[in-house]
């Protein structure tokens, strides 16, 4: 059951039933599912920044070197850290279910053997 | 810097279309926006030249060198390299979606269950826990939604994805964050056939989160409404979301295939795009329950996409069977390809009527128009009814 109190809600992500495309390799699909993360991920970066430059420009606080010279604290290095491994989760998922495929498979053909 | 997107960021709560809609933050509505533009940018830019593609192959297929003209198509297309480029970038636009919702949903799903918790509610919610879902919903997630529709943790957050999904998947095009168009263009095909109609017992089928079936008791206020489908979390979502919407639904998780309700206890069966989730057996199945519900006069109104033979060429076609393959459409060519008058007869209809109704955005205010001709995609729906 998921857990919504204490632990974080975990709702499923990989869909029952993919049918493999024709003349398509598996490796081309995930490439193809890793470059639209990507650009996914690279949207919405260029908006969050937008909208930190138009609000610090409208706020006068906005230097432009004021990026270069920050340097972030603890707490900071550890929200950065959680972004990177939640982007490395959605960028790199076909590899992740590629491999617990084949583990499976194998798992699969080490029951049969005698 | 680029201009800042027309459409907006609006987060609160207050300015979205119901309350019960999870919120997207700046980043997640970004992401959302930038997945229904792919989506749009893969049907507008890309498909158009696999269609000219298909063209000019398909002058090599004619005259007949097959009876079965798409299949030869397809394979011949799945020769061309860009063909399948374009249909993994379709699929997984569509996989993108869902990523995207379920993360939005993640993130606030205290405060969606929350939400959920209704304090005397007007209409209610009744799920069997031994209900076991037919194997057309099990054997693929329908519309990739990952863990699919009959999907039950207790919890009502598949019905916040699917809602959510539904809105970025449909492009804004059904009702915005409503997603209601069908619900009340099926009331406006209602009140097209009887205009005086008071229905006193409504039943939809298929409800999913209830957007069909809100716009039914809006538009009958004075009915009994009940709506049924095959996954808990749907349900409970679809109750807590009519009851924010301030419209009073019984659902209950049943097939519609058989349900429980007694024989003769409706005035109003109607359903919303859901044959072509089902299965051709099923079909037969639903109308002869459609049949056995409805009290002498009763009307059965089954609401579908456009049909097939409507589509006009070979590319089409073939579009459409793969969208019901990659996209998990279960019945796709069952229910667009059928004769509905016929079958309709058969379960024991009379006055049956096939054509199209045109799109409502308010079943009592819009036009009431109903022809033998489709409008387009989205300007108008397929519609079949009958009464008892």
């Amino acid at each position: 059951m998921t857990q919504v109190h204490g632990a974080a809600a975990v709702l499923p992500r990989t869909p029952n039933r993919l049918d493999p495309i024709p003349g398509r390799r598996s490796l081309d699909d995930q490439t193809l599912a890793m470059i639209v993360s990507l650009a996914s991920e690279v949207t919405i970066l260029r908006a969050r920044l937008d909208a930190c430059e138009r609000l610090l420009v409208a706020a006068n606080i906005f230097t432009p070197d004021a990026v270069d010279n920050f340097t972030p604290d603890e707490a900071a290095q550890a929200a950065r850290e959680r972004q990177r491994l939640h982007g490395m989760a959605k960028i790199f998922r076909p590899l992740r279910e590629a491999a617990s495929a084949a583990l499976a498979a194998l798992s699969a053909h080490d029951e049969v053997q005698p | 810097m680029t201009s800042p997107s027309p459409k907006g960021i609006v987060e609160a709560r207050a300015a979205q279309a119901h309350p019960m809609i999870a919120l997207p933050s700046h980043d997640e509505l970004v992401e959302q926006l930038f997945i229904r533009d792919l989506k749009q940018f893969v049907m507008a830019e890309l498909e158009p030249a696999q269609q000219r593609i298909a063209e000019k192959l398909e002058s090599a297929i004619t005259p007949p060198a097959s009876n079965d003209p798409v299949g030869a198509l397809r394979r011949q297309m799945e020769q061309v390299e860009s063909f399948g480029a374009w249909l993994s970038l379709k699929r997984e636009s569509q996989r993108q979606l869902w990523y995207a919702v379920t993360d939005c949903v993640e993130r606030q799903a205290a405060e969606l269950q929350a939400l959920g918790r209704i304090d005397n509610p007007k209409g209610s919610l009744t799920i069997d826990p031994d209900f076991q879902a037919p194997d057309y919903i099990t054997r693929g997630d329908i519309h990739l939604m990952p863990g699919g529709n009959a999907y039950d943790d207790g919890t009502l957050l598949q019905g916040a994805v699917m809602d959510r999904g539904g809105a970025v998947y449909m492009l804004g095009r059904n009702g915005g964050m409503l997603n209601d168009l069908r619900g009340q263009t099926a009331m406006a095909h209602l009140l097209t056939i009887a205009p005086d109609i008071k229905p006193a017992r409504i039943l939809d089928m298929g409800c999913g989160i209830g957007t069909s079936t809100v716009p039914a008791a809006l538009c009958f206020p004075e009915a009994d409404v009940h709506g049924i489908d095959v996954g808990g979390s749907m349900l409970r979502y679809a109750h807590a979301r009519a009851e924010h919407l301030g419209a009073a639904v019984h659902f209950a998780r049943q097939s519609a295939e058989r349900t429980n309700f007694a024989a003769a206890s409706f005035d109003v069966v109607y359903s919303c795009a859901m044959l072509h989730e089902t299965s051709p057996a099923a079909m037969v199945n639903i109308l002869a329950e459609s049949r056995r519900l409805l009290r002498p006069g009763g009307v059965a109104i089954h609401l579908e996409v456009p049909l097939l033979h409507t589509f006009g060429d070979l590319w089409q076609e073939l579009s459409a069977e793969l969208e019901a393959q990659f996209n998990n459409e279960p019945n796709w060519r069952g229910a667009l390809s059928v004769d509905y008058a016929q079958m309709m007869r058969a379960a024991g209809f009379s006055d049956v009527r096939a054509g199209y109704q045109a799109t409502a955005f308010n079943a009592r205010l819009s036009p009431k128009k109903f022809g033998d001709t489709s409008d387009g995609v989205f300007r108008s729906w397929f519609v079949t009814s009958g009464r008892v």
